[in-house]
């Protein structure tokens, strides 16, 4: 069958081509900023977005219906939509650090997608009457790359985390070691500049005030783009929930049933509105949201994964059982 | 867009850009011999800019303007100088207003909210937990006391908070009224006094206070005049005050979370509605299944007549699966489907009505199921014919030993020769599931619903709000921003809104008619930022 085939290829494409980025991540990780390379991985990450576009465009030709029916779909889809997150400030010709966050991203989800556990989800299936909808369009698309969007963001949080954790141990390693703590502060400041930045830092005469510098103006950064980002993606979900409690209100009667995947997606909305609401004070801002963005992140999973795992409640239509 | 920035500048000058000139001229007016009636009259200028603006080089130019005033903006009224009508009351008067005073400042306190939000989201994550609605039994046998969960949590824990129906639970019910109460709050005291400050500009006229902002730069040798002008091409509405400026973007990306929080206070408020609506009489005329080409259940239908009190037709609709029938406040949802009755002819006797049998099967695809007696059925271990039907389309026959005889479809009329029996399946008779609502709250909820997409999408524009001040030649130019994205096209950098400015002022040079003054602080950022 020709569409197999097609959606195998395409896969195999786009799993390889990431699997390359991810490896150019890491050599520009460990050694130097070489530009050829990062145009390369750049390139790479437009091949892969386009195979998985293709990919989903056909799925949705042969089978008739937007691909979001099951859990494989949606997982392809997911993955489209953080290649998109990566699409949008390429587009605006800006440097960004997402492509280290999202290549990992797009080849887990897509690894999960096409590994054995879901083999039998890999033909596409007729839709149930609930799910033939307009709504449903809006609501799951809406609602995936909401999910998409916020996991860029509070991985970017997590970052945050991460690196002010390693400033409290390098505090400790100071007592120590002072070398080694040069050494590893030398090597994770240099790979987040760009040229520029580093002939900038050469011709300033303290060079440890600079990585500071450097250091406290990387973490702004980091976010700056997780605030931009989960904002965003608090849009779409806002309009995913809404349109789901509108869905809901025309197949099943009511708009709100409290079954355990729209709790979850609630609670979602529930936590990245307090991360918002912890960026408007001074007081709670910084590692405090970050934490708030980083508790949203095990949250998106139980509600995207974990409740389907279950299959229980109204939507267990994407779930592992029903086929 | 600005227009009320007429209103409260009584003496102020507006500079309208053409966008089909190329060349503009800036006049700014001597800050000291500003003539107020003479709005239109050009005095000498101090000094002119004339600058292409197709190197600022942004579309909207249209809108854009800069505003020259000497006034001050208007004061923000005081809200709390309300007198009080009469003496004697004032006491009372003043320890009940003390008092909401109080109660609105705890209850719109951000920490809070916060906590709220925390508890509630708990709860509802417990709620999916525990299973919910079920027999007291169950909660006996699953939280016993002799072995509880975590150590503590027993069946007495969940009859005593209510947890086996979480989401009407008092505790749960009232953490939302407490969100509620804080929303109202938080609206009442903090964000709509915010729109009345949002409305006036402010200067600031010291240096200091500019650089204690997020944002803070200082340009040598720069004029105040090519930063507003700069700024305008970057969308911004500027406000030049002597040497003062002030210039924002984006004000209903400030305004517009009132509009959330509103939006969600009417979803509560509609959440909270309920009412029961008058009763027809409804009458199901045909029910019908459409099937895929693999022969899965693709939609199933209804056609109904919705009859008066007079028994009169008042409306008749065929609905299904998304599509309800909407009648004064009633909808009626198809919301399942089963079969009812198998009418089937046994040696042409008959026609026997055979009643099915929902039959439990892993997964969730329906399976229904009837059986019919063979020979004495009064017999303790009676055999007969098995039918099954997974849809009203082919029904499949079992003869008494339990081994495949055939499928017929009902109406095809042909028989089937059964353990020395004909059978004939006359008829699939199917049922419909419909459910019959009346909810006066939706129409409010769905209200809600549109405005809260609407400003979450307007709330993600940012306001950004720059300060500046010609302190000598050098201008100190400060700014804040609720999104992180002060320049359009700039990445969320700290120094972005310096480089973008450099930038411009770059362009500005390459311009030869602009202000020769500037060349040489290009000329200093050119060799710092190579």
């Amino acid at each position: 069958m020709i569409f197999t085939t097609l959606e195998h290829i395409l896969t195999h494409i786009s799993f390889s081509v990431i699997s390359i980025v991810i490896s150019i991540h890491l050599i520009t990780l460990l050694g130097n900023e070489i530009v050829g390379l990062y145009d390369l991985s750049k390139k790479a990450m437009i091949i892969s977005f386009f195979c998985v576009t293709g990919l989903l465009i056909t799925r949705w030709f042969f089978s008739g219906h937007l691909p979001f029916s099951d859990l494989y779909e949606s997982l392809i889809f997911l993955s489209w939509g953080f290649s998109i997150f990566h699409m949008v400030p390429f587009f605006k010709k800006e440097k960004n650090l997402l492509s280290t966050i999202i290549a990992p991203s797009v080849i887990f989800t897509q690894g999960f997608a096409t590994s054995g556990l879901l083999t039998k989800m890999h033909q596409s299936v007729i839709l149930v009457p609930a799910l033939q909808s307009h709504w449903l369009m809006m609501h799951v698309s809406m609602m995936i790359l909401g999910y998409a969007a916020l996991l860029c963001g509070s991985l970017l949080s997590v970052a945050i985390l991460v690196i002010t954790f390693q400033e409290v141990i390098q505090i400790l390693a100071f007592t120590k070691n002072l070398d080694s703590l040069k050494k590893s502060v030398d090597f994770v400041e240099i790979k987040y500049m760009n040229r520029n930045e580093r002939n900038n830092v050469l011709r300033k005469t303290s060079f440890s005030s600079s990585i500071n510098y450097y250091r406290s103006q990387f973490i702004q950064q980091l976010d700056r783009w997780g605030y931009r980002i989960i904002s965003l993606g608090f849009l779409f979900l806002t309009i995913g929930i809404l349109s789901g409690a509108v869905w809901a209100n025309e197949a099943w009667g009511s708009y709100w049933n409290w079954d355990p995947k729209e709790t979850w997606a609630f609670i979602t909305w529930t936590i990245f509105a307090i991360y918002l609401h912890t960026r408007k004070n001074k007081k709670l801002e910084g590692v405090n949201s970050s934490i708030v963005a980083s508790i949203g992140f095990l949250i998106i999973w139980i509600c995207y994964l974990g409740i389907n795992l279950l299959g229980i409640g109204l939507h267990s239509y994407g779930s592992f059982t029903s086929n | 867009m600005m227009n009320y920035s007429y209103q409260c500048l009584p003496k102020t000058h507006f500079l309208k850009v053409s966008t089909f000139h190329p060349f503009f001229k800036f006049n700014p007016f001597p800050y000291t011999n500003y003539a107020a009636n003479t709005t239109h009259t050009h005095k000498t200028p101090s000094f002119t800019i004339n600058c292409n603006l197709k190197n600022v080089g942004k579309k909207d130019l249209l809108s854009q303007k800069i505003v020259l005033s000497e006034a001050s903006p208007p004061p923000l009224t005081q809200d709390n100088d309300v007198p009080s009508t009469s003496k004697e009351n004032k006491a009372s008067n003043g320890l009940f207003k003390k008092l909401s005073k109080r109660v609105l400042q705890i209850l719109s306190n951000l920490p809070l909210a916060i906590g709220e939000m925390f508890t509630i989201a708990f709860l509802m994550g417990l709620g999916t937990f525990i299973d919910q609605g079920e027999a007291p039994e169950f909660y006996f046998q699953n939280y016993p006391e002799d072995h509880p969960v975590l150590g503590f949590f027993t069946w007495r824990w969940i009859f005593f908070l209510g947890f086996d129906h979480m989401y009407s639970a008092p505790i749960f019910l009232g953490m939302l009224a407490l969100l509620g109460a804080s929303l109202m709050a938080c609206t009442y005291t903090t964000q709509l006094p915010l729109i009345k400050v949002s409305k006036r500009w402010s200067f600031m006229h010291s240096a200091e206070v500019i650089r204690k902002q997020e944002f803070s730069e200082s340009l040598p040798r720069a004029s105040i005049q090519d930063v507003g002008t700069i700024l305008m091409g970057a969308g911004y509405e500027v406000f030049l005050k002597g040497p003062t400026l002030y210039a924002f973007r984006g004000l209903a990306g400030r305004l517009a979370p009132v509009g959330v929080h509103i939006a969600l206070l009417l979803i509560m408020a509609g959440g909270t509605l309920s009412a029961a609506g008058s009763f027809k009489e409804i009458h199901v005329n045909k029910f019908s299944m459409d099937y895929y080409e693999s022969g899965e259940v693709s939609q199933f239908r209804t056609d109904l007549s919705l009859l008066n009190m007079d028994g009169k037709e008042v409306m008749r609709k065929t609905i299904s699966v998304n599509d309800p029938l909407r009648y004064e406040g009633i909808t009626i949802y198809q919301t399942d489907w089963s079969i009812s009755t198998l009418q089937v002819l046994k040696d042409n006797e008959g026609p026997f009505n055979l009643a099915m049998a929902p039959l439990k099967i892993n997964g969730d695809k329906k399976l229904y199921g009837t059986f019919l007696p063979v020979g004495d059925v009064n017999s303790p271990n009676v055999k007969g014919i098995s039918m099954l039907a997974r849809d009203l389309q082919s029904i499949v026959l079992y003869d008494k030993e339990g081994k495949f005889a055939g499928v017929r479809r009902p109406n095809s009329k042909l028989p089937i020769n059964i353990d020395g029996s004909e059978i004939v399946i006359v008829d699939a008779i199917g049922s419909s599931g419909l459910d019959l609502k009346t909810d006066p709250g939706v129409p409010v909820v769905y209200a809600g619903f549109g405005a809260l997409m609407l400003t979450t999408c307007i709330s993600y524009l940012s306001h950004s709000q720059i300060w500046a001040l010609q302190d000598g030649t050098t201008v100190v130019i400060g700014g804040k921003t609720n999104r992180a994205n002060f320049l359009r096209h700039e990445g969320p950098n700290t120094n972005a809104l310096k480089v973008y400015l450099i930038d411009e002022f770059y362009k500005l040079k390459c311009n030869r008619s602009c202000n020769s003054s500037l060349l040489p602080v290009i000329h200093t950022f050119n060799n710092v930022f190579k």
